[in-house]
């Protein structure tokens, strides 16, 4: 796909680094990536400096030396993180600096046959700090997606492996919409739809909502003053970026204390390299009580058990039909596409930013983990409850009842 | 193309269990160019087998370097982000060991302006000589075969011949063709160390090399010792700076080099090739600076300050295995291990015993090895009392 001279690599470098993360003149920028997104790195850190960028800090993840450590390293060592990431994110908030992170693991068995409890206790490349970071809105950022062939073949295993590629980059070009004339203008429009959702959704006020579906029944409280938000973020200072590509979800931050029911999963999680499928949830008084997995149940469960904020919910979004990455069909194991394919609540932290009432900001739930995972479907009936018991259709099969 | 990931392994396991002597619960610190991903894992899993707490993977891409070089404001280009240095000085308070992978081809940055070239120095930052001098890390840098850089050492080659010829050479040279690599290495340390505590012995006032176009003397400061690149920290870990290492060195007296020097093998520093170098000293400075090829930046180089006077003398004997290959590797780490060598610049004090020894050796910013050995060059001790003292003959040790 060739636009006006460009490689797609530069046409999607054009876009996270205009559109998604916004790039300002003088920033540093930090981006994180796998080995074998070197197209895409290198475009980005080009397209950055044009726009006038002081430093780009390429944070290379390699999950082959990763794996080489949970394979050999002795058990009370694996805990450890080097405090030297941290503190460079840190210093990037204070400095006002922007961060994108490509994602599109190469090597997602690298962790295939390790003992889950050894897996659970290393998180990296996932650090406490980035969420702290988030929290603070210090830093403008873009996560975006990136094919690679390992992926590919985890995404399409039926297919010979440069089918595979073809087929994941096709799909990647088209939920990123690098496949329109002009994609920042199509962003800008998309982004425009889910803000008005959003607005829709503020004007309601519902109290709760509840997830009617195959093995879900589950009502989840919303504070007074839960914003509904979509689109893009802001910087404390004003300077806004589309922080996911693509993006197709309106969320807000629930009440942690009321949550109540059982959740099925609609779709795969993928958490640091451990892939979880078949997650049910059991909630009472906004506690996870029970929760289970079909597949990797201990981290699962581990990662409930981080902190004393994990077994809560810190995150409900809602996804409609209108969106192009549910249409495709596809599984992608990766967060970013699939959370934006459905409906979905996360465990852990929350963005207490959107809760406007400071006593209830202060309720806002709170963890260093923040843990999305897909709970809609077109089989999943989504309704918002009124102050005063009504009850109100917001999504069937997939489409805006409100 | 045969497999190499077993001499991988074995380059691995020698660079950390006897190059860096990695101890068990030590953090690791591996420095690795993009495309040596393969090498730097096996690094990984020798070092997480010695028992390291946790190996963290410095890797550098010249390709977003070069993004930088050609597309940034100029006035960003000295900007250099302070968690480099941070990251070095956390691995100095952990008494870390350290692991940098060396091999790469320059010439990926040919058409890049020489003047924004020279205002960014990174991977390099300033805390990499300060922890040296502080002896907290256990430290190695070792060779890693890859395709760029064997198109670079053997361009003639199609690029499998030339990976597959690098890999022999280096294979050979870091005697990982020996049954037990570690054996032969402590071995090979053995008769440096001997090498140059016989050469500490004779107290020689200069040394004096004679061969086509070379009639040098360089006269050593009292108090000089020479020494192999066997490093100690200052808490009693051993260490070999340099695998492979063949030479032994010392810090000449910067006041007394005389007469004329001809390079035996071109060099590349900075990006730029010379060959053909021929250099005059008089009073111990470089008094007349000439090469066939790259006479221009090498004399751009003498200009900075102290550059124009000797800050190293090493000796190298036959017994070495880089040298009779004939190969130019655009590496510094192997090619002055290839022949004895003369460094124009910067001098390290400690194998001078006097504080006042110590105060005269040279003092620059720049550090330029360029090798002036070969079978035939004789190398010769000058005594005190002007004795005259055969110390290398045809390459072999006389003394």
């Amino acid at each position: 796909m060739n636009g006006a001279g460009l490689t797609e690599a530069e046409r999607f470098a054009e876009l996270v680094v205009e559109v998604g993360a916004n790039v300002q003149e003088g920033q540093d920028v930090e981006l994180l990536a796998h080995f074998g997104t070197e197209d895409a790195v290198r475009a980005v850190a080009g397209a950055a400096y044009r726009r006038g960028a002081r430093y780009v800090d390429v944070w290379w993840w390699d999950a082959l030396v990763k794996r080489e450590r949970l394979l050999h390293a002795r058990p009370e060592t694996l805990n450890y993180v080097p405090p030297e990431p941290g503190a460079r994110l840190l210093r990037l908030g204070e400095e006002r600096g922007c961060r994108v992170w490509i994602v599109g693991n190469p090597h997602p068995k690298a962790l295939e046959g390790i003992d889950p409890e050894r897996a659970s206790r290393d998180l990296l490349p996932r650090l406490k700090e980035s969420t702290e970071v988030v929290m603070a809105q210090t830093t403008n950022w873009c996560i975006a997606s990136w094919p690679t062939r390992g992926w590919a073949e985890q995404v399409f295993p039926d297919l010979d492996p440069d089918a595979a590629f073809e087929r994941l980059r096709r799909e990647l070009a088209h939920v990123t919409r690098l496949d329109e004339a002009d994609p920042a203008a199509a962003w800008r429009a998309r982004v425009a739809e889910l803000k008005a959702a959003a607005a829709k959704l503020n004007e309601r006020r519902f109290d709760a909502l509840r997830f009617l579906g195959p093995g879900t029944d589950l009502t989840v409280g919303l504070f007074r003053s839960s914003m509904w938000r979509a689109g893009s973020f802001e910087r404390v200072d004003g300077v806004e970026s589309v922080v996911n590509l693509p993006t197709e979800e309106v969320f807000t931050t629930p009440d942690p204390d009321r949550v109540d029911g059982v959740v099925r999963s609609t779709k795969p999680l993928e958490y640091a390299g451990s892939l979880i499928e078949g997650i049910t949830v059991r909630f009472e008084g906004g506690r996870a009580v029970e929760l289970d997995a079909t597949t990797n149940a201990d981290v699962f469960r581990a990662i409930a058990a981080k902190d004393e904020g994990a077994a809560r919910l810190g995150e409900v979004a809602l996804v409609d039909g209108s969106g192009r990455i549910d249409a495709l069909g596809t599984v992608f194991w990766n967060t970013l596409l699939d959370e934006n394919a459905a409906s979905h609540i996360a465990l852990g932290g929350s963005y207490d930013f959107v809760v406007e009432d400071e006593a209830e900001r202060a309720r806002a739930n709170q963890s260093q983990i923040h843990v999305d995972f897909m709970i809609g479907s077109p089989e999943v009936v989504v309704d918002g409850l009124s102050e005063d018991g009504e009850t109100v259709p917001v999504l069937r099969r997939g489409v805006w009842q409100i | 193309m045969p497999d190499r990931s077993r001499d991988l392994e074995r380059l691995a396991d020698l660079l950390v269990g006897f190059g860096a002597n990695v101890q068990p619960g030590q953090i690791v610190a591996i420095t690795a160019y993009h495309e040596m991903a393969e090498a730097a894992r096996a690094v990984a899993r020798a070092s997480y087998r010695h028992g390291a707490r946790y190996v963290d993977v410095f890797w550098w891409d010249m390709l977003v370097k070069r993004a930088r070089l050609e597309l940034a404001e100029a006035e960003t280009l000295e900007y250099v982000p302070p968690w480099i240095g941070e990251r070095l000085r956390w691995l100095g308070e952990e008494g870390a060991a350290r692991i940098a992978l060396t091999g790469s081809d320059s010439t990926i940055f040919d058409g890049v302006d020489p003047s924004r070239m020279g205002r960014d120095l990174l991977p390099y930052v300033e805390e990499v000589p300060v922890l040296v001098n502080e002896r907290t890390t256990n430290w190695t840098i070792g060779p890693c075969p890859n395709p760029d850089w064997a198109q670079r050492v053997h361009p003639d080659l199609e690029p499998a011949d030339a990976l597959e010829r690098l890999w022999e050479e280096i294979v050979h040279v870091c005697r990982l063709d020996s049954n037990d690599p570690v054996a032969a290495w402590r071995e090979r340390m053995r008769a440096i160390v001997a090498s140059a505590d016989q050469m500490s012995e004779r107290r020689f006032d200069a040394i004096h090399l004679s061969g086509p176009g070379t009639d040098l003397t360089v006269g050593l400061l009292p108090s000089h010792r020479w020494l192999g690149a066997d490093f100690t920290t200052v808490d009693g870990r051993t260490h070999y700076p340099n695998i492979p290492t063949e030479e032994i060195f010392t810090t000449p007296d910067p006041e007394r080099v005389d007469g004329q020097v001809s390079a035996t093998m071109p060099l590349e520093v900075y990006g730029s090739v010379m060959s053909g170098i021929r250099i005059a000293f008089e009073g111990g400075r470089a008094t007349k600076v000439e090469a066939d090829e790259g006479a221009e930046a090498l004399r751009s180089i003498v200009a900075k300050e102290g550059a124009d006077r000797l800050g190293e003398i090493a000796l190298v004997d036959g017994e070495g295995r880089i040298g009779p290959l004939g190969t130019v590797f655009y590496e510094t780490l192997l090619d002055e291990n290839a022949a004895s060598h003369i460094a124009l610049g910067n001098a390290y004090t400690f194998p001078l015993e006097d504080e006042t020894d110590q105060a005269r050796a040279n003092r620059s910013a720049v550090h330029v090895d360029f090798m002036i050995g070969s079978p035939q060059v004789d190398v010769d001790g000058i005594t005190t009392d002007g004795d005259r003292v055969p110390v290398l003959r045809g390459g072999s040790w006389q003394i």
